[in-house]
């Protein structure tokens, strides 16, 4: 053993230090973690709500309404944060119009002020008939305010997509956490305790494999308005069964090993048995077809809002984008930057998962560096 | 069959073999219908006492392993359907009796720390994500009451006792050699202050330089800690060097048993006859001796022969060796051999 200086490694150490050299999947790493990560205050970036605004005096953080958990915003479309014009010198009652409101006050040279979002323009909003917007007919193309163009009732297309991209990884990713969780658990089970109960519940996992997917969600979809919540427990129960595979196998093959036989034998318990010691050694399976199973869900969510069994109306989904896409196929905004945002995204991931394998593939594979 | 003998020293029983079968059914067809069963040990009496050690030996497929598995008590939760019977007896120092023969978990846990075991394989029975400190501290925290700190000296001092720096606390078993690991394997065992340890070939997966090292490393632990040892091992000079008493076992039955002097140096069975013989020796004067060679290989437990379990290979062999199992002989006090024709072997 060589006496080396440095701090010993671990397993996972020293394969986290491996994946970062491999340069594609590490950048690709960071720019969908950061980008995730700043997609919570999305809001801040991309939308009609000022962030701050002061009216005779008074100061109001219109955005707050819009910083809501993500999640919500399947189950309320519509932010209940309501702040009525009337209050702010418009005539009607209903939403301040937060752009218009800037370019009045700034006219007046009073000093009422507010200061909007970088690009304000928001999901949910029509545009119709809008100052920025040079004819009423929906969809437009890209111009100088929409870098996107508009969709078919006249919605801001790269507000949707920005949207579209929390929404479809937040989604992706629990369903992988969820299914994986699941079949991690059962795998476990079936690996370890083996016998009868391995036998009987793999038959039952069988039959529950073969029952249709899609099938059960336009089901569910006519019988209740599908969230997003539901979407992901939907889609996780059919998704966990390929992983308890793997890790079924892994913990066959690892249960036999002596270091299992010294644990049993200092009366270590089954479950410690089977998540302190076991797993850590049956993680591959798992960390290696994460990024892919995350492509998997995101397609999938993208498919269901494409065949109109997803999310609800107004959200904005890439699935939705991609169906307006197909019924205006002359108008290629609406094809070319969704179809792009989604194949760019899943590159990224698939470029990830693809570093993840080699970094735990003993055997080097150099050309990927 | 009844294989126990007075020792000279001490006679105090540690632990008492009573007539042990482990079989492990075998499945066939659509059904998964029981078709039959190997019979990886059939019917052994053993007894350790107390400060002793005492060598299993037996080639590949004898049940030695097996024996030692039973004793730490891991068949069954690692091979749920695996037909154990008999019984072993634990006498603890504290005078509980207690059968540990399959015993569930809640009981056995009591008896846990008093039997440990030393594994064969260096590299698979140490967890590779758990750095020396964590596998030797888990006993610990499992059966003592001892603070973080109290267990981190606990395992730095027993580091130190088998020869191993404190700071390699901190390391994994990838950074170590095999006879380290061995060691590392060794500390674990010791950690619960164990009053019998099964040494499942320790040392067989060593350099012979290392073997050595190890060997004497654990002599000197026996000396200090009071433990006893069920040393199993292929290889009859580690353990005639070692054992006080020494069990040959074949095809999952002891053949013969006594005291490593008598088993060694005067053995009877035709089969342990046969192993001495095949002891490499070192002085080439003796190159010349005359070689029991055995024809073909060890039968295979599930389809074991009748009567005798040896008798296919045996050179004196007769007809009425396939009836009965043989009858158990006392050569003198304390040297038993499970061949009735014994005497026939000159």
């Amino acid at each position: 053993m060589s006496d080396s200086p440095q701090k010993p490694l671990s397993v996972f150490q020293r394969r986290w230090k491996k994946f970062k050299t491999m340069k594609r999947g590490w950048y690709s790493f960071q720019f969908l973690l950061w980008s995730f990560l700043l997609s919570f205050f999305l809001p801040l970036l991309v939308g009609s709500r000022a962030i701050v605004a002061e009216y005779e005096g008074e100061l109001v953080f219109p955005v707050l309404a819009d910083l809501q958990i993500p999640f919500k915003e399947s189950l309320f479309p519509v932010s209940s944060g309501f702040l009525d014009a009337r209050d702010f010198g418009f005539d009607q009652r209903g939403l301040v119009d937060w752009r218009v409101f800037q370019e009045r006050e700034h006219l007046s040279g009073s000093d009422n002020w507010a200061l909007l979002p970088p690009y304000p323009f928001g999901r949910f909003e029509s545009l119709l008939g809008g100052p920025t917007l040079r004819d009423g007919r929906a969809p437009h193309p890209p111009n100088h305010y929409h870098w996107c163009g508009t969709d078919d009732r006249g919605r801001d297309v790269f507000a949707r997509l920005v949207y579209g991209y929390r929404t479809s990884l937040l989604f992706g990713l629990t369903v992988v956490v969820f299914s994986y969780a699941i079949g991690t658990f059962l795998g476990a089970l079936f690996g370890y305790f083996g016998g009868r109960f391995d036998i009987v519940g793999q038959r039952l996992v069988e039959i529950w494999s073969s029952l249709p997917f899609l099938y059960t969600v336009i089901i569910v979809a006519a019988l209740l308005r599908p969230n997003l919540w539901m979407l992901v427990v939907i889609l996780a129960l059919f998704s966990w069964v390929g992983i308890s595979y793997y890790i079924r196998g892994e913990f066959l093959r690892e249960k036999s090993r002596d270091y299992v036989a010294a644990s049993i034998s200092v009366g270590e318990g089954r479950l410690s048995i089977m998540f302190r010691h076991i797993l850590p050694n049956a993680l591959t399976p798992i960390i290696s077809f994460a990024p892919f199973a995350l492509v998997g869900a995101i397609s999938s969510l993208v498919s269901l809002d494409f065949l109109g069994f997803g999310l609800p109306a107004p959200t904005p989904s890439w699935g939705e984008l991609v169906n307006q896409g197909l019924s205006n196929i002359y108008e290629w905004h609406l094809v070319a930057f969704p179809l792009s945002a989604m194949f760019i995204t899943l590159l990224l991931v698939v470029f990830v998962g693809e570093a993840v394998r080699e970094a735990f593939d003993p055997k080097p594979f150099s050309r990927l560096r | 069959m009844s294989l126990t003998s007075p020792t000279p020293t001490r006679t105090e029983t540690l632990l008492s073999i009573r007539g042990l079968k482990v079989h492990f059914p075998v499945y066939g067809g659509v059904l998964r219908r029981k078709v039959g069963a190997v019979k990886a040990v059939d019917g052994i009496d053993l007894e350790v006492r107390r400060g002793e050690t005492i060598g299993l030996v037996g080639e590949s497929g004898s049940g030695k392993t097996t024996v030692g598995r039973a004793i730490i008590n891991v068949l069954k939760p690692m091979y749920p359907d695996v037909e154990l019977d008999g019984s072993i007896e634990v006498h603890s120092r504290d005078g509980l009796v207690q059968d540990v023969n399959g015993l569930g978990r809640a009981r056995m846990n009591a008896f846990r720390p008093k039997i440990q075991m030393v594994f064969q394989d260096p590299f698979s029975s140490l967890n590779p994500r758990m750095t020396v400190a964590q596998l030797i501290g888990r006993p610990l925290e499992l059966h003592t009451k001892l603070t973080r700190d109290e267990r981190r000296e606990r395992v730095e001092s027993l580091l130190e006792r088998v020869g191993l720096q404190r700071s390699y606390a901190e390391r994994f078993p990838h950074e170590f050699s095999g006879g380290q690991r061995q060691r590392i394997g060794i500390a674990r065992a010791l950690s619960t202050r164990p009053e019998i340890i099964v040494a499942d070939e320790p040392v067989s997966a060593l350099d012979v330089s290392v073997q050595a090292q190890v060997v004497n490393l654990m002599q000197e632990l026996a000396r200090d800690f009071d433990l006893s040892y069920v040393f199993i091992a292929h290889d009859l000079s580690i353990v005639y060097h070692i054992s006080d008493r020494i069990a040959v076992m074949y095809l999952g039955n002891v053949v013969e048993i006594g005291s490593a002097e008598q088993v060694y140096m005067r053995p009877r069975h035709p089969y342990t006859r046969a192993l001495v013989s095949a002891v490499p020796h070192p002085d080439p004067k003796q190159r010349g001796r005359q070689r029991i060679r055995l024809e073909g290989d060890i039968p295979t437990p599930m389809n074991k022969p009748s009567g005798c379990g040896f008798r296919t290979r045996c050179p004196i062999a007769k007809a009425s060796c396939a009836d009965l199992p043989p009858e158990v002989q006392t050569v003198e006090v304390g040297h038993t051999v499970a061949c009735p024709h014994w005497r026939e072997m000159q």
